[in-house]
């Protein structure tokens, strides 16, 4: 008879959770740069992710399926203030000083990071997501590509376009 | 500026941040279990399972046994895939082992392992339900025909419909569509194949040939009467075909709980 095998199950889901909550925090964070908002985010992430895992084939693809869906939902949310500040603006109020306060609002007040922050808050939103991933959250340029929904040779050039505009605006 | 001073001050800010991260994560955390608990799927332990009728994936969630699939039929990621659509699933070891040696028993004689409960959520027509548990109902020792099975189920006409729930059966074996066989006596067709089918009637008592036929020593019983008969017995032709049984032998009519029938004595 043969030996029974082992079913290839994405690990339980609390389990892919906890080995990948402080990455994916961090990785909102930085996209956000506003605690209140990562923390929605990053609840958000979770129980999207909880309500399809089930569409999850494999434990290899857990971590760029993850970054994939904050990735997504913290554009969506950028989208949406982008409007409200739109609707703002055109209410009479100063765009220039809300998004100041959305710069700003984040922890740490160090020159280096504000700057940084800010370059990296000008660059488009692909490339900035690229890079945050690459470079904060050492994932390979096969995981960014899942996670963005592109080839990896794309994910590998947003990256480079990013450092290249990063080191221009310094 | 002094290096050393300035990766002192970084590593610091790292820690910082470090601990800033896990707070949040913390606060969060809180909030997902809380939405979770709406959110949540029962728990389903999953295995592979090797046994005389092939490679099984078997699935038992919190209200029973929920899915066998015989996997040398293919499409187990599909049959996988609608599992996790139901349940979160487990691999535990342990559990397989003891569904291993409950299996393991079955197949030495012990018929009384496939009376645990099963969980037919997985089944979304209410017909195909009843039809199922209707089957639960059939002794082991004896089979019905998928007329007198659709008969049981209050629509005489639907054989084929009845052949349909049992080739879509998630719980062969523990819902015996093998005790399932055709009106003229030959055994019919299985989803886990015909051999298995021998297997498993074999297993239960059925002494079939390679015909492919009921074995001679067959009796025909009825579940209202409890009377059982000889196959050509004029009592047996006349009765519900609904509650019409057909045993191995007299001796599993009598396990059963029937007596013999007075005009026909079968014995």
């Amino acid at each position: 008879m043969a030996a029974p095998e082992k079913l290839d199950l994405p690990p339980p889901f609390e389990d892919a959770m906890r080995s990948l909550e402080r990455e994916i925090m961090r990785f909102i964070l930085r996209l956000t740069r506003d605690r209140e908002d990562s923390l929605d985010l990053f609840q958000e992430t979770w129980l999207r992710a909880y309500r399809a895992y089930p569409s999850l084939r494999s434990k290899s693809g857990l971590r760029p399926w993850v970054f994939s869906i904050a990735g997504n939902l913290c554009r969506n949310r950028a989208r949406d203030r982008r409007r409200r500040e739109r609707v703002i603006a055109n209410d009479g109020r100063d765009p220039e000083f809300e998004a100041a306060r959305f710069l700003h609002a984040d922890h740490g007040s160090h020159d280096g990071v504000i700057s940084l922050r800010r370059a990296l808050a000008a660059l488009p939103g692909k490339q900035g997501r690229a890079l945050i991933m690459r470079k904060f959250g050492g994932m390979e340029y096969a995981e960014i590509a899942v996670a963005l929904e592109c080839s990896p040779e794309s994910a590998r050039a947003s990256v480079y376009q990013a450092l290249k505009k990063l080191k221009a605006s310094q | 500026m002094n290096p050393s001073k300035v990766t002192k001050s970084s590593d610091a800010t790292a820690e910082a941040d470090d601990r800033a991260v896990d707070t949040m994560v913390r606060r969060a955390r809180a909030g997902i279990r809380r939405a979770m608990k709406v959110l949540r799927r029962p728990e389903a332990r999953v295995g592979i399972i090797a046994s005389p009728i092939g490679r099984l994936m078997v699935a038992e969630g919190p209200r029973g046994i929920a899915a066998i699939h015989f996997l040398w039929t293919g499409a187990a990621d599909e049959a996988l895939a609608r599992l996790r659509r139901r349940f979160d699933l487990l691999d535990n070891e342990t559990w397989r082992e003891n569904f291993n040696r409950e299996l393991d028993r079955y197949f030495r004689g012990d018929i009384a392992v496939l009376d645990r409960p099963v969980d037919l959520s997985l089944v979304e027509s209410e017909f195909k339900r009843r039809a199922l548990m209707r089957l639960r109902e059939v002794p082991s020792g004896s089979v019905t025909t998928y007329q007198a099975l659709a008969a049981d189920c209050g629509a005489p006409d639907a054989q084929r419909a009845i052949g349909t729930t049992m080739a879509t059966n998630p719980i062969p074996l523990f819902v015996p569509c093998h005790r399932v066989i055709r009106s003229d006596g030959t055994i019919g067709n299985y989803g886990g194949g015909v051999k298995n089918k021998l297997i498993l009637l074999r297993n239960e008592g059925f002494e079939v040939g390679s015909s492919l036929k009921l074995p001679a020593s067959a009796v025909m019983g009825h579940r209202r009467t409890l009377i059982y008969c000889r196959p050509d017995c004029g009592a047996a032709r006349r009765s519900n075909p609904a509650r019409a049984l057909i045993f191995a032998d007299a001796r599993h009519a009598r396990a059963a709980g029937l007596r013999a029938c007075k005009l026909c004595k079968p014995g």
